[in-house]
């Protein structure tokens, strides 16, 4: 879909913001972009709709170099969502949406029809805010506003530049939640620059962990986690804020060895002690088992925090928990593994245990 | 209140004339101010190497006064409303330019960045986005203008471009007629008001709207301002008169016309009240104007910087005629009779009292008396520096003013002897009566026509139509009909007229 070859920026003082990175991005994936400030992150992604021109290498979309492309045309078909949100001020929430299939001719019907179902989409009453102006919504209804701009003309790519880092905390959860239900909705290829790490872990398909200029490894959270390619790597995870704030697909169980399939449940040979999950054919969870018999048990989000999974167990009396992203099984949480990740992460400061 | 009432009434007719004079030509500078700060804003935007020395020069156009602007116009585009719309344009680039360039250029770096990274080109970008959030900002500079430029207009006046001025400028020269003044004043001041209403409302809908509101206001503008002159049409004119301040230049040249489109077939404009020497001579070097008149002793000190070398009336004459000729290709006519010169004049109380006469007399009482000089007056070797050595005098007492302070402070008393020209008309209405000068140290002022050498080898009949003047007029004759053009409100014309057919001149 995006592909960087060996691209470099380099600044006539001579600095270096990006130093010859290759890069895919994969079709419909969400990939996140982190690091420490002045990693690169935000450069790398501007090269992709050509806000920031490389000094060096090429960029191809669809196969073919950025360059070759119309430069506004290219840009139509690059959602851009911005950390200042950047509405603007003096159109109405209505022609801020219209701005980039206006400029690609679009009709009028298929415009409205399209900003309806936009609105709808986010929970924006189209009959009342059409006409408002951004600044009487709220930060985190302008932000919605922000990613529906982007999401307009329907474009190819949508690049997010720190998108909620001007949210408070309860905003920049929800979002996080609707780009996520969003993105496995309607599949597009989303890069997303973001400076929490529990953001980037939360919300990539992949995350690209860049520093100095230079991409420090590239790989699916859990990945990065378990298998950091360097101590920087281990360090800039590490350096969250708690453990209880870790996505849970980082330390689910993968190795499948409580997930059974639907035949071999009905075969019968299972062991009866155990508590366990059951995936139908298609690979989505069907349901749990426990002493024995069939249970229905609360379904853990891959993106949920470790403190959010806690509060299903509080509810229930299972020692483990199905996982699940987009409907698929993808493993399980038990206690365990839960108590294990706290303690390979707590911190002390001389004998006392601070988390 | 009440005599500002009768002024308003008796002049209905030429206030309107000048209100609409006033508009027209704020108009036209600020529609043209307009047209070219905005875009030259815009490019400045997109260029902001050269933008810091450009909005620099428009500054230093902001800082010269306007009446040098004026007086610097002449010799390219003469008098008239275009030098006058040239100065006032210059005057009003700087507020709107400046706005221009930084309300554009305070729109938010981020709104900016979106806009281009959602793919506008350039000119969508300020169009859509940085001209309508930058309306307001370059609105306030429109209306800072506009004020500006309506205020700045009553200068205008001074080159004959006509407008509200037109109305102080008499007033100031009536001594300070001060309901005069104020039915110049005022007006322009609620002209200004108006307007700035006018374009407050603009600047509300500008915000939504962004350059078409631009363009909905410079269209009406445009209209306002050219409108009038569709119907305007103006008589051409065979020769043109200019005047200085005054009413004294006012008589003179409504006799000039009378007499040449009695003796000829020439048609004849008037451009009264050019401001001081330096813009009517300007105009008639350029040749907006064919002729002024202009006294001899001007002449030689004022226009050939020379000193004159007598103070014989004739001889003084023949200098300024052969300087003119030489030095600027300029006919200098025969003159007329009254010498308006400097003058000692005292109240005829102070003169009984003091048994005053002559310059002279005033040595007897040089410690009592208190003098009420202009500054000029008072460091000129032909002002009170020669009478100190000519008449041995050492007045106790001299206070430096303003001219139009002089009379109002001899009125008062404050002052018992000032300078005055010869011919003022305020020496009937208070009093005053001349002290002699039986040692000539005044030079001679005599009145005459000057005129352009090339109009007159076209013309060749204006000579003779304008020397039956030759000698007529003397200083008292001079001096009553300034008083009845000043303080009965006559119009110059009639009293030009009746003078010239009681002296037979001219045919009833």
């Amino acid at each position: 879909m995006i592909t960087f070859k060996n691209v470099t920026k380099k600044y006539p003082d001579g600095t270096e913001a990006v130093k010859s990175i290759n890069l895919s991005v994969k079709d419909g994936e969400l990939l996140t972009l982190i690091g420490p400030s002045g990693c690169g992150k935000t450069t790398t992604m501007k090269i992709i709709n050509r806000l920031i021109e490389p000094t060096d290498g090429e960029v191809f979309i669809h196969n073919k170099n950025i360059q070759e492309y119309n430069i506004h045309e290219l840009r139509w078909n690059i959602g851009y969502v911005l950390q200042e949100i950047a509405l603007f001020p003096h159109m109405s929430i209505e022609e801020n949406i219209s701005v980039v299939p206006e400029m690609k001719k679009w009709n009028k019907k298929d415009l409205t029809n399209r900003i309806d179902e936009l609105m709808t989409m986010v929970g924006l009453d189209p009959e009342v805010h059409r006409k408002r102006k951004p600044s009487e919504l709220s930060g985190g209804q302008q932000q919605r506003v922000g990613v529906l701009r982007a999401l307009a003309a329907d474009p190819d790519i949508i690049l997010m530049d720190e998108p909620f880092s001007a949210l408070d905390p309860i905003s920049r959860e929800q979002l996080q939640k609707d780009i996520l239900s969003l993105h496995k909705e309607i599949r597009k290829t989303i890069v997303f620059v973001t400076h929490d790490i529990d953001e980037a872990l939360a919300m990539g398909d992949r995350v690209c962990l860049m520093q100095n200029g230079e991409i420090v490894q590239v790989d699916k959270p859990q990945n990065l986690i378990l298998h950091p390619a360097n101590s920087f790597v281990e360090d800039f995870i590490g350096g969250r804020k708690s453990p209880w704030q870790t996505a849970v697909d980082v330390i689910i169980d993968q190795t499948q060895q409580h997930v059974y399939s639907l035949q071999e449940f009905e075969a019968g040979a299972l062991p009866v002690d155990e508590t366990y999950t059951v995936k139908k054919s298609n690979g989505n969870f069907a349901f749990g088992v426990h002493k024995g018999r069939k249970v229905d048990m609360p379904v853990i989000e891959h993106g949920n925090t470790l403190a959010e999974a806690m509060s299903f167990f509080e509810q229930e009396n299972y020692s483990l928990l199905p996982v699940t992203r987009n409907n698929e099984l993808i493993g399980t949480l038990s206690y365990k593994d839960m108590v294990l990740h706290l303690k390979k992460h707590r911190r002390t400061k001389g004998e006392v245990i601070q988390s | 209140m009440n005599s500002f009432i009768n002024v308003f009434q008796e002049r209905q007719d030429i206030f309107l004339e000048k209100v609409w004079e006033h508009l027209q030509i704020s108009i036209i500078a600020l529609v043209i101010a307009t047209l070219i700060s905005v875009p030259l804003g815009l490019i400045l935007t997109r260029k902001q190497r050269i933008a810091e020395p450009i909005i620099g020069v428009a500054a230093i156009l902001q800082t010269i006064p306007s009446l040098a602007v004026l007086a610097f116009l002449i010799p390219f585009f003469g008098i008239g409303q275009t030098p006058a719309v040239i100065a006032l344009t210059a005057y009003g680039l700087l507020p709107i330019l400046r706005n221009t360039y930084t309300g554009i250029k305070e729109v938010d770096p981020a709104l900016r960045e979106a806009a281009t990274g959602m793919g506008m080109n350039s000119f969508r970008r300020l169009s859509k986005v940085e001209l309508p959030l930058a309306m307001p900002v370059i609105m306030a500079g429109i209306r800072t203008s506009m004020v500006l430029i309506v205020g700045t207009t009553t200068i205008a006046a001074l080159i004959g471009a006509g407008g509200l001025g037109d109305l102080i400028l008499l007033g100031l020269d009536r001594g300070g007629d001060a309901s005069l003044i104020l039915l110049g004043a005022i007006p322009a001041a609620v002209l200004a008001i108006v307007l700035d209403l006018i374009l407050r409302l603009f600047e509300r809908t500008s915000a939504k709207s962004g350059f078409r509101s631009l363009v909905i206001l410079l269209s009406i503008a445009a209209l306002v301002a050219v409108g009038p002159l569709a119907f305007g049409g103006k008589i051409q004119n065979d020769i043109t008169i200019g005047a200085k301040m005054g009413s004294e230049p006012a008589i003179l040249i409504n006799m000039y016309k009378l007499l040449i489109e009695d003796e000829t077939d020439l048609n004849v404009g008037l451009e009264e009240n050019l401001g001081k020497t330096d813009l009517v001579f300007g105009a008639l070097q350029e040749g907006s104007i064919d002729m002024y008149p202009e006294f001899t002793g001007t002449a030689i000190v004022s226009l050939l910087e020379d000193e004159a070398d007598s103070n014989d009336e004739t001889e003084v004459y023949e200098q300024a005629r052969e300087g003119m000729s030489k030095e600027y290709n300029l006919a200098f006519l025969e003159p007329m009779q009254f010498n308006n010169t400097y003058a000692v004049a005292t109240t005829e109380e102070t003169a009984d009292q003091y048994d005053l006469e002559t310059i002279g007399d005033l040595r007897s009482v040089q410690d009592e008396i208190t003098a009420g000089f202009t500054l000029e007056f008072n460091d000129r070797q032909d002002g009170y520096q020669g009478m100190k050595e000519v008449y041995g005098l050492d007045l106790a007492e001299v206070e430096t003013m303003d001219p139009g302070l002089r009379q109002g402070a001899i009125e008062n008393g404050d002052v018992d002897i000032i300078d005055a020209y010869a011919t003022d008309s305020y020496m009937i209405d208070l009093d005053l009566t001349v002290l002699d000068d039986p040692e000539n140290l005044f030079p001679p002022y005599q009145g005459a026509p000057l005129m352009r050498e090339e109009t007159l080898e076209q013309y060749p009949d204006i000579e003779e139509a304008l020397n039956q003047l030759s000698g007529q007029i003397t200083d008292n004759e001079m001096r009553e009909m300034n008083y009845e053009v000043d303080f009965d409100d006559r119009d110059p014309e009639d009293v030009a007229r009746d003078y010239l057919t009681e002296n037979g001149l001219l045919e009833e």
